[in-house]
């Protein structure tokens, strides 16, 4: 079969999962979700083929010269289909269980099986209209989907939201009406051809536009404000399909135009978005660190992990300046990577947060504890997210941090000076990042999973149903085997920045990075092991792993013979037993970094004491702590005060009184009389 | 025979009559004259609209003349007087300037109009002066709008400006086609009804029809 009815087939299934949702089945109805996960499989076929070398194509017919209907999937958007397809394949089963419990499962059905769709129709979009329209289809859908459970601040959320998204939104058409301008072209492809054509200036004009509006969507600091809200207040599956695929779709709009519409560019576009990069992996990281809502700090890190992609990115677009074409197609790889495997990890730690927020009714970690004993497989897909994100072997997160790491470092070939400082920076950045995600993510895990319960309804809880524990298996052994099996992913991507231009150099770049199911190496000229600057191997990792923990295990055998093992209760420091309220809390817990970092958090403290006779009988004392959120205050602050100040010298002119407004359109009418020749 | 209609100037005297009628708009304090004013307004026009339809012979415009009286001369001043009686406003139309001030604007606006419609390429129809009183008129009947605080005021304003634009109309182009002229006739009646609901609905929500009152829908 040809691509083209791959796409009908997958596309009939999800509108029939749209409308059967909004038909009256009671019964049934839970089970529509089967629908999207057959969608979702047959796209995954086509988008597999997409990316070994076959093409789609369809087309609408024009509605006039302009407005026509168009898409086209070649290997790079095939790529982020895989992306989509992997998510809501996992999403929709998961989703079975999930949304059993909602109150107006239709309507629900109908929103999630569009959000979707519009977000392939994003990625196979081939000309100006169609994108445009397929982006705001997927903002809107979203807005709704993040309002869905309709109180005060998922409405606040959704308000900043679609406010945050149509900025962006604006600053994309401004972009394409450039391009339109210049090249003449609604169509991509012409565009590409064309975009030689455009003037240096408004290359570097496009170029901002891009990072602008497409970094909305994809949550880059300072533009991210949108994302801590709106990812919360969603539904799980919801904010897992919008941090694992949807922000993506910023990466790929800003690949698609920067790299290869425009063809990358002089140095500064890349170390813009490597510097971008890192302000935003580290910020990120630092604010997810402090937290105690559970699904705002797996939001903060998703924007940590943007940063993480746009490092890749970046040093790709200054590698490729620099002539450095191969090890541009290396950083290049490592994103792409880096954004496969966050929109695993990251769809199912959301969808695990997701099972612990349904079991323990609160996003508050303070208010969770001990959730292991009583959901220990959605503890243990929890586990793996956490390892996978924190960079660990044998999961998928440290191959793909690692190959960013290693084109990070290897920017010392550039000639350029400030691509020999920026690259390793960046590299340094990324360290850090690392450092704090992983403390970032042991407090996840130990403050909501381990210890003792902190309330009623943590010792309540239960492990979530068969269905939503299968569609974080998926995800979870999804995890393991791109963690331990890299080399396909790379052959994979390697065909994939083949499709953009200039990266045609697919055939050179595997004799430079070789990679198969044992070892990955980077090797100056030749493909023998011996002459790799570096190289790694996921699968004697976990072979040396499993063999220490044997030996481990043995040499406790051993010392441990002949003594003989008594059982008590943990040491209590004398007290008669043991309260979760003794136990570390979360904020506790992330004390010694807020201290380090407090230029950053620019904490704030307040102890209010009231007196019964001054100064030494208190009546009581209060204290509040705090941090300031300094791109808040001093950015959005600044503007929506100026935002402000203007529109109160306008609303002068907006009295309210009819009289007033026709006295407007006596005077335009006179002045017209006057001077209307 | 119907050179005496061009000797003596009839059009723009009927013209001039129709100006006179919406400037002593200005100075009327009942609101029942207001609606008196308007409706000998309305006879002016469709009395040249006939004049004009025996000057050049034309079935079609008969038929105007006669819809305009009985829809602007008879059924609008009708029902608008009903709803005055209903808002038991008979006098006291309460302008936010004085009388006085507003002739004086009034007279500026048809010093204005005359000034700049002096010359031009549109002045070709029945009357030059036609011409000039209609955007006269119609600019009166916003003034009226402006000036005045009641919502029942404001209909009437709208009617004026609404029988400038008709006069603009035929003056320029010796009449419109009929089914032009018929719809645009019902739309306002149509209009007239609604807004006179709304005024009555005013004044039951605001116990007063006072247009000032309105602000307090502001956000």
């Amino acid at each position: 079969m040809d691509p083209e009815s791959f796409l009908y087939i997958a596309v009939s299934f999800f509108i029939l999962g749209a409308v059967a949702s909004l038909l009256p089945l009671k019964k049934v109805k839970d089970y529509i979700y089967l629908l999207p996960v057959s969608g979702s499989v047959i796209f995954g076929i086509l988008s597999f083929s997409l990316v070994s070398g076959s093409n789609l194509n369809v087309f609408s017919f024009p509605i006039s010269s302009i407005f026509e209907f168009k898409f086209h999937g070649d290997s790079f958007s095939g790529f982020f289909a895989i992306l989509i397809s992997v998510l809501a394949f996992c999403v929709s089963i998961f989703s079975i269980g999930y949304t059993s419990s909602f109150t107006n499962k239709g309507l629900f059905g109908f929103l999630y099986n569009m959000f979707i769709l519009s977000m392939y129709a994003v990625i196979f979009s081939a000309n100006i209209i169609t994108f445009l329209i397929s982006w705001e289809t997927m903002s809107v859908l979203s807005y709704f989907l993040v309002t869905f459970e309709r109180d005060e601040k998922s409405s606040k959320a959704g308000l900043l939201y679609i406010v945050m998204t149509h900025i962006g939104t604006a600053f994309i058409i401004i972009l394409f009406l450039l391009l339109y301008g210049q090249t003449g072209s609604m169509d991509f492809a012409e565009i590409k051809k064309l975009s030689s054509q455009i003037p240096e200036n408004l290359r570097h004009l496009i170029f901002i536009f891009s990072i602008i509006g497409f970094g909305t969507k994809a949550g880059i600091i300072p533009l991210h404000t949108w994302l801590p809200k709106a990812h919360p207040a969603a539904p799980s599956n919801i904010s897992s399909l919008m941090s694992g695929v949807m922000i993506k779709t910023g990466i790929y709009g800003f690949i698609r135009i920067s790299i290869d519409m425009l063809g990358s560019g002089p140095e500064w576009w890349g170390v813009t978005i490597i510097i971008i990069g890192t302000i935003s992996s580290v910020l990120g990281v630092l604010y997810a660190l402090i937290v105690n809502d559970i699904k705002k700090l797996l939001a903060y890190s998703s924007i940590e992990n943007i940063g993480i992609i746009l490092l890749g990115v970046g040093a790709s677009m200054v590698f490729n300046a620099n002539g450095l074409y191969l090890l541009s197609g290396i950083a290049l790889i490592a994103g792409l990577y880096h954004a496969l495997n966050h929109s695993i990890f990251k769809g199912l730690l959301f969808m695990s947060a997701g099972s612990v927020v349904h079991a323990a009714h609160t996003k508050n970690m303070e208010n969770m504890g001990g959730l292991l004993k009583a959901m220990p497989y959605t503890g243990l897909f929890f586990l793996i997210g956490s390892v996978s994100i924190c960079a660990l072997p044998p999961f998928n997160g440290f191959v793909s941090e690692w190959l960013t790491y290693q084109s990070l470092l290897l920017g010392f070939q550039a000639d350029s000076v400030l691509a020999k400082i920026i690259t390793p920076l960046g590299g340094a950045a990324l360290a850090l990042t690392g450092a704090i995600a992983a403390a970032c993510f042991v407090k996840a895990f130990g403050i909501s999973f381990l210890g003792m319960p902190r309330s009623r309804q943590a010792e309540n809880a239960v492990e979530s149903t068969p269905s939503m524990t299968a569609g974080m298996a998926v995800l979870a052994v999804l995890c393991f085997l791109s963690g331990i099996f890299p080399g396909t992913v790379i052959n994979m991507l390697s065909s994939v920045i083949g499709s953009l231009s200039g990266y045609n150099t697919n055939n050179d770049l595997l004799s430079y990075l070789h990679a198969d199911n044992f070892f990955i190496f980077i090797s100056d000229s030749s493909k023998e092991i011996g002459n790799a600057i570096t190289s790694l191997s996921p699968v004697s990792i976990i072979l040396t792993m499993i063999v220490m923990l044997i030996a481990l295990l043995v040499f406790i055998r051993i010392v441990n013979r002949g003594r003989k093992i008594t059982y008590a209760d943990s040491w209590d420091c004398g007290i008669p037993s043991l309260t979760p309220r003794m136990q570390y809390t979360s904020t506790a817990f992330t004390k010694p970094i807020k201290i380090i970092f407090k230029r950053i958090y620019l904490p704030k403290r307040e102890i209010n004491i009231s007196y019964l006779v001054k100064p030494l009988f208190v009546k009581a004392m209060k204290y509040s702590g705090g941090i300031t959120p300094f791109i808040d205050k001093y950015i959005y602050d600044n503007v929506t005060g100026f935002i402000k100040r203007i529109a109160n010298k306008v609303r002068l002119m907006q009295s309210g009184s009819l009289h007033l407004y026709l006295g407007y359109i006596l005077i335009t009418l006179i002045i017209l009389l006057i001077f209307g020749d | 025979m119907r050179n005496w209609i061009q000797t003596f100037s009839i059009i723009d005297f009927i013209s001039v009559g129709i100006l006179l009628t919406a400037i002593s708009m200005n100075a009327i304090r009942r609101l029942e004259s207001c609606v008196k004013a308007y409706m000998l307004n309305s006879w002016l026009l469709s009395l040249l609209i006939a004049i004009i339809a025996f000057m050049i012979n034309e079935t079609h415009l008969y038929v105007a003349a006669v819809t305009t009286f009985l829809s602007k001369g008879m059924l609008i001043p009708l029902f608008m007087k009903r709803i005055v009686r209903q808002i038991k406003i008979t006098h006291d139309v309460d302008p936010y300037i004085s009388n006085s001030l507003s002739l004086v604007i009034s007279g500026i606006l048809v010093a204005v109009v005359y000034a700049s419609l002096r010359e031009g390429v549109f002045v070709t129809g029945v009357s030059k002066n036609a011409l000039q009183i209609s955007v006269a008129v119609i600019l009166i009947g916003l003034l009226i709008m402006i000036t005045r605080r009641k919502a029942i005021t404001q209909i009437i304003g709208l009617l004026f400006m609404e029988n400038g634009l008709f006069l603009a109309g035929f003056s320029m182009t010796f009449g419109m086609p009929t089914i032009i002229e018929l719809g645009v006739l019902f739309d306002l009646l149509m209009g007239v009804i609604i807004l006179g609901f709304f005024a009555v609905q005013i004044r039951k929500a605001f116990m007063s029809s006072d247009l000032d009152k309105l602000t307090v829908l502001k956000g």
